[in-house]
């Protein structure tokens, strides 16, 4: 049964490195590897086909990006876009060179991909809007947790896979990181994030 | 529970409500953060991480290999090459504080062309169509190029250009040596400034040379300084220095001696007239032949010219040809009228005592621009009318050369001026055109500091603005005027430079492999063999030199600055606000004066002073400063700029309005001039950051001497001098408080079982050259605040040099101490528990922790720090729009992004770079692995030239910087608190014999 995806600390080969349908196929070799302890599971998810959008949580992007079916349906590896969350403070977002190298040839036809499509071919960047937006003053190094905390992507950002458009999931209040650092015995010491 | 509303909820509705009045008011989408991706992901930038590019620095000739960083393709730092052969990874202040320039707001933005009376922004393509119609209209002859030193392709290419228009070029550079290379000329018939090797001598006998400010190659020469001068197991080198005035360099010396002004050569023929008569040292076989020209020289005579005893220059001699010795000439020393015969005689006594092919070397080809007398020779031809065309780039001789030569004069009858510089300043007010060049962090280039020396420039990041690489315009221009160059750009140029270099080395790789490498690593470098060298006819013609200013005048010294150099670096704001290594001066200029002087013409600190020379006066504040002869007032150059940027135009005098047109023998500028000092009845606080110049018993900076050492001096450990009697009923009182703040410390919440950050500065290494204040400021965002705030006692660096005078009264030595003052991570801190919202508060690895978003603004951990290391932010310096915002577009590309801008209201401080820190632990954690020693370095460690810095885990028994702390030169600065600092700072060593 396949799992849920979890970065692995020594994932090879999911860079993006323009690789098309090859590392997707990959990605979902890489997530059979043995669960742990703090590794969620689910079940293979149905994306549905037709959602009403009008009514979906979270702020509304410039192109409806269905993380339901990309890493729900198909199970691809958040690192497949996200690829620098294991080096990086910032997990990074996907160039649309990275969209692009499948929708050259998957579902030309969707409204939303030739929206991007035409983005990528004009040359203007997706304007995104940032969903998880931390507060001031603090830093969160999102490699440390990943590689060195062993901490799910969907432990913070929630159950990704399942939403039709993505909504923040945590308060990312300083309360509920200490919660975390505190169950886990990790530093409460505030310059670990304040400096 | 109730469903009362109880004051948090009441604040949440409000808050909501208020979002909401704002939604209706303006448009909402302003709000949202956006997140836009690269299209095509860059290959070697990973958002979040740094990537560092291997560059030079072109702040000035010395070439020193950086290590640009790169955030989002931005550069915002600059760290030394530790590779590079110059600077083994070390930078001065103005190569940190350089990125403001990159970012300076008022950088020319696009090319320019005169329109009426000013110059409006152009068509790169109609400028250089004008440039180039001008280029072959004018008659063969008719066109100057003028540039500051060049070296390697931009050197050859504007060789190639000039000589197919038929022009002529000029190599300006305001500081050009040319004393020395004279005087190289006429004893040993080399055109060069001699590499002097510091590292292998044992005795250093400066003759006014600022080799660690200014002289050459400051970076260089501080590190071979501080190896040879550090104190290092009982041993260490003498350094004496020999000027009328104490310079910066001078600083650290362990005898600081003041001759008559010019009399210096004079000094340095009767040494050498001791060392051949006595036949001490181990001169060349040939040293006898200069015999008969030193007989004269007798130390008793040479007494008289250069109010020295007979004794000392003696005594100077015999220790000169006892060690491995180095004599320098140079700097403010050979600035005089005659001060040709200063070099030549220091040269003849190197070669007396043998240093000539071991600690000073020729054949490295050091020699920078072509000297004052040949801008003389432009001014002379642009008045005549032979100059219609006028090429500038890299020099700005309108403001540094003396007013009296009446450059600007001279460009207002040049018909057509062009100029590349990224700035308008003094020089470019007079372009027709402005092609304005890329930065040093923009630009394919290379650069040869010195023979077998090959730097490489790669662009870290796109260029800031509309600008273009010199190189590339050259060669546009030569394609526009019929002609045909080999190679399509200025790249490809280099590239086939380095082809001829690749082939010249016997290097068989392909050029792509060697190519790569030298990217890779900034540059190629050999050790070149240096040239052996003989006495040539002009050695025996010595004669003492001789300045001697107008009967009842005073002699004033114009010495080059060591923050702004010839006045270039005046626009960047960091350096501005960058005290002065001598006066602790900010923005702006000052007159020094022998107390002594100041009393016989009734000046006090502060006054404004008219002084006044044939060729013009200025008004500048006196600053009374011991470190001078009492017949000697000095003034820095660099200040005083009419026209050069919002931060620099207006600020200061110009000393150069002072000194005299005409060149000096040798080719140079004369930088001494006779003045008559008079005081008007204005007064200036000066805007210092000085507050005591003395030590008052403190012992913040200690320092013992080399016989006081071998007599046990540090066995017995500091001692409070002044510490006020305890009455005998409170002792115990005393007691019981130290007690428990011990068992606080050592066993409380602050035990600290697994790291304690700690930092030790070796005194005697520190040149107090600023490079740790500027790399401060560049690495945490630093705000600057202008000389308003300053005179307040606001400044802001985290770390500052302290400066103590000793000595100096009653006939006593003066001696020079410097003390780099930072937050000192108190184990048992006077700030943390006097914060009322635990702001400021000890962390479980043993820092001072800052949080920022905690801080209200009481002040009072700030008050209540004995060493005063904390800063207020009284003003909005992060705020775009606001009053004092420092950081005006684009300037805010180079802040850090690892580092919090702090707003209006909060205490900051050093944090020790928690930042470098964290990224440390954040790196072996991800990797699976523990931090090494070293592995985390400060911003004012990795800077440091002369490596007084190490930082490390004093847990660690096995650390550097644990093993450092235990020398037992160490202390900390008043111990006696009981604050337990993590900085130790270990002694000052002054080489003397008594204890």
């Amino acid at each position: 049964m396949a799992k849920w995806v979890r970065p692995m600390a020594k994932a090879s080969g999911v860079l993006m490195t323009g690789a098309l349908l090859v590392v997707l196929v990959g990605a979902m070799q890489t997530s059979q590897t043995a669960p742990s302890a703090t590794m969620q599971s689910f079940e293979p998810f149905q994306a549905p086909r037709d959602v009403d959008t009008t009514n979906l949580r979270g702020p509304r992007q410039p192109i409806l990006y269905r993380h339901d079916i990309h890493a729900g349906q198909y199970q691809m590896d958040c690192r497949y876009c996200h690829g620098y969350v294991e080096v990086s403070s910032s997990p990074g977002l996907p160039s649309t060179a990275v969209c692009m190298g499948c929708h050259m040839v998957v579902q030309t036809q969707s409204p939303e991909v030739q929206k991007l499509a035409e983005a990528h071919n004009s040359g203007t960047p997706v304007e995104w809007v940032e969903v998880h937006e931390l507060a001031q003053f603090v830093r969160f190094p999102h490699q440390r947790h990943v590689v060195a905390g062993q901490v799910a992507c969907q432990e913070c950002h929630g159950p990704v896979q399942e939403m039709v458009q993505v909504w923040q999931f945590s308060s990312l209040k300083m309360g509920w990181c200490l919660d975390c650092h505190k169950e886990r015995g990790q530093t409460t010491d505030c310059t670990a994030c304040h400096y | 529970m109730t469903d009362g509303m109880d004051r948090r909820k009441f604040l949440k509705v409000l808050g909501v409500t208020g979002g909401g009045t704002a939604a209706l008011a303006g448009c909402s989408t302003d709000d949202v953060a956006k997140l836009i991706p690269y299209m095509v992901p860059v290959e070697d930038q990973i958002p979040g991480v740094a990537t560092y590019y291997a560059s030079t620095c072109r702040g000035c000739a010395a070439g020193c290999g950086v290590h640009v960083k790169v955030r989002e393709g931005r550069a915002v730092k600059l760290e030394g090459n530790p590779e590079a052969p110059i600077n083994r990874g070390k930078l001065c202040a103005r190569s940190q504080a350089s990125l403001q320039a990159t970012y300076h707001p008022d950088r020319n933005r696009s090319a320019m062309m005169r329109q009426g009376e000013g110059l409006a922004p152009a068509e790169w393509e109609a400028a250089l169509a004008e440039v180039a119609t001008r280029l072959q209209a004018a008659p063969a002859g008719s066109v100057w190029f003028m540039h500051g030193t060049q070296t390697g392709s931009l050197d050859a290419l504007i060789g190639e250009f000039v000589t197919a228009i038929g022009g002529r070029r000029l190599v300006f550079e305001a500081f050009a040596h040319e004393a020395v290379r004279h005087a190289s000329r006429e004893t040993f018939g080399r055109d060069e400034v001699p590499l002097y090797r510091f590292a292998d001598a044992q005795y250093i006998l400066s003759f006014g040379a600022d080799f660690l400010e200014t002289f050459m190659s400051p970076v260089e020469y501080t590190r071979g300084f501080a190896d040879a001068h550090g104190y290092r197991d009982g041993r260490m080198a003498k350094y004496v220095h020999i000027e009328p005035r104490m310079s910066g360099t001078a600083m650290s010396a362990d005898e600081w001696i003041a001759p008559t002004p010019g009399s210096e050569g004079t000094l340095a023929l009767a040494m050498a007239q001791v060392i051949v008569e006595r036949g001490l040292g181990r001169p060349p076989a040939d040293a006898r032949s200069l015999r008969a020209a030193l007989a004269s020289f007798t130390p008793d005579l040479a007494a008289q010219a250069t109010d020295i005893d007979a004794a000392t220059i003696t005594r100077l001699a015999q220790e000169f040809a006892a060690g491995p010795s180095v004599a320098l000439p140079g700097g403010i020393g050979t600035q005089h009228a005659d001060a040709h015969r200063t070099a030549a005689a220091v040269n003849v006594l190197n070669y007396v005592a043998g240093n000539i092919g071991h600690t000073v070397e020729y054949g490295h080809g050091l020699r920078q621009g072509d000297g004052y007398a040949t801008l003389r020779e432009f001014t002379v031809a642009a008045e005549a009318g032979s100059i219609q065309v006028l090429l500038i780039h890299d020099a700005n001789p309108v403001h540094a050369s003396p007013s009296a030569l009446n450059v600007s004069g001279a460009l207002g009858h040049i018909p057509f001026v062009a100029s590349f510089s990224r700035f308008q300043d003094e020089t470019s007010a007079w372009a027709h055109v402005v092609l304005p060049d890329h930065d040093a962090m923009e630009q394919w280039n290379d650069w040869q500091p010195r023979a077998g020396v090959q730097m490489l420039l790669q662009p870290a990041m796109a260029p800031v603005f509309d600008t273009r690489q010199t190189g590339d315009v050259l060669l546009d221009l030569s394609r526009r005027m019929g002609r045909t160059p080999r190679q399509a750009t200025y790249k490809e140029y280099v590239q086939a430079r380095w082809a001829d270099l690749q082939r010249t080395l016997g290097d068989r790789a392909p050029f792509d492999t060697f190519w790569r490498n030298a990217l890779q690593r900034g540059g190629v470098w050999t050790e070149a063999r240096p040239a052996t060298v003989r006495l040539a006819a002009g050695a025996t013609r010595v004669t003492n030199p001789a300045w001697a200013p107008t009967e009842g005048q005073l002699t004033l010294i114009a010495y080059p600055s060591s923050t702004f150099y010839d006045g270039r670096d005046a626009h960047v704001p960091w350096l501005q606000e960058l005290p002065d290594p001598v006066t602790k001066m900010t923005w702006g200029s000052w007159v020094e004066i022998h107390p002594d002087t100041a009393d016989r013409f009734g000046i006090m600190e502060g006054d404004v002073v008219q002084v006044t020379s044939a060729q013009g006066t200025v008004a500048v504040p006196a600053y009374l400063y011991p470190g001078l002869r009492p017949d000697v007032v000095a003034m820095p150059l660099g200040q005083g700029h009419t026209a050069y940027t919002r931060y620099a135009t207006g600020v200061g005098v110009n000393t150069w309005s002072l000194l005299p047109g005409e060149a000096a023998v040798f080719g140079g500028a004369q930088h001494y001039v006779s003045v008559s000092l008079t005081r008007t009845s204005r007064h200036e606080r000066l805007a210092k950051t000085e507050g005591r110049n003395r030590q008052l018993g403190r012992g913040i900076a200690q320092a013992v001497t080399l016989g006081g050492i071998a007599h046990g001096a540090l066995d017995h450990p500091f001692h409070v001098a002044h510490a006020a009697p305890v009455p005998e009923r409170e002792e115990h009182l005393l007691d019981e408080v130290a007690a428990a703040q011990r068992r606080a410390t050592d066993y409380g919440p602050y035990a600290l079982r697994n790291t304690r950050w700690g930092m030790t500065i070796d005194l005697s290494r520190c040149t107090g050259c600023n490079a740790c204040v500027a790399a401060c400021s560049a690495e945490n965002n630093v705000p600057y605040i202008g000389a308003e705030q300053v005179r307040r006692g606001r400044a802001m660096q985290w770390i500052r040099i302290e400066r103590y005078f000793e000595g100096g009264e009653h006939g006593e030595p003066l001696e020079t101490r410097f003390v780099p003052m930072l937050c000192q991570h108190c184990g048992n801190a006077p700030c943390e528990p006097v914060c009322p919202v635990f702001a400021a508060y000890h962390t479980p690895d043993g820092l001072n922790g800052q949080v920022y978003n905690r801080c209200v603004g009481t002040r009072y951990c700030g008050n209540n720090c004995p060493y005063k290391v904390r800063y207020f932010n009284w003003y909005d310096m992060s705020e775009p729009g606001a009053p004092k915002f420092a950081w005006p577009d684009p300037m805010h590309w180079m802040l850090n992004p690892d580092v919090t801008v702090r707003s209006r209201g909060v205490m900051e401080k050093c944090t020790f770079c928690v930042q470098r820190i964290r990224g440390a632990q954040h790196r072996a954690a991800t990797e699976g692995r523990a931090l090494v020693d070293g592995e985390v370095r400060t911003a004012c460690q990795q800077t440091c030239p002369a490596d007084a810095i190490t930082f490390g885990n004093m847990m660690d028994p096995e650390a550097q910087v644990t093993r450092t702390a235990a020398d037992p030169r160490g202390y900390r600065v008043l111990e006696g608190l009981n604050t337990k600092p993590a900085v130790t700072y270990l002694m000052k060593v002054r080489h003397l014999e008594e204890a």
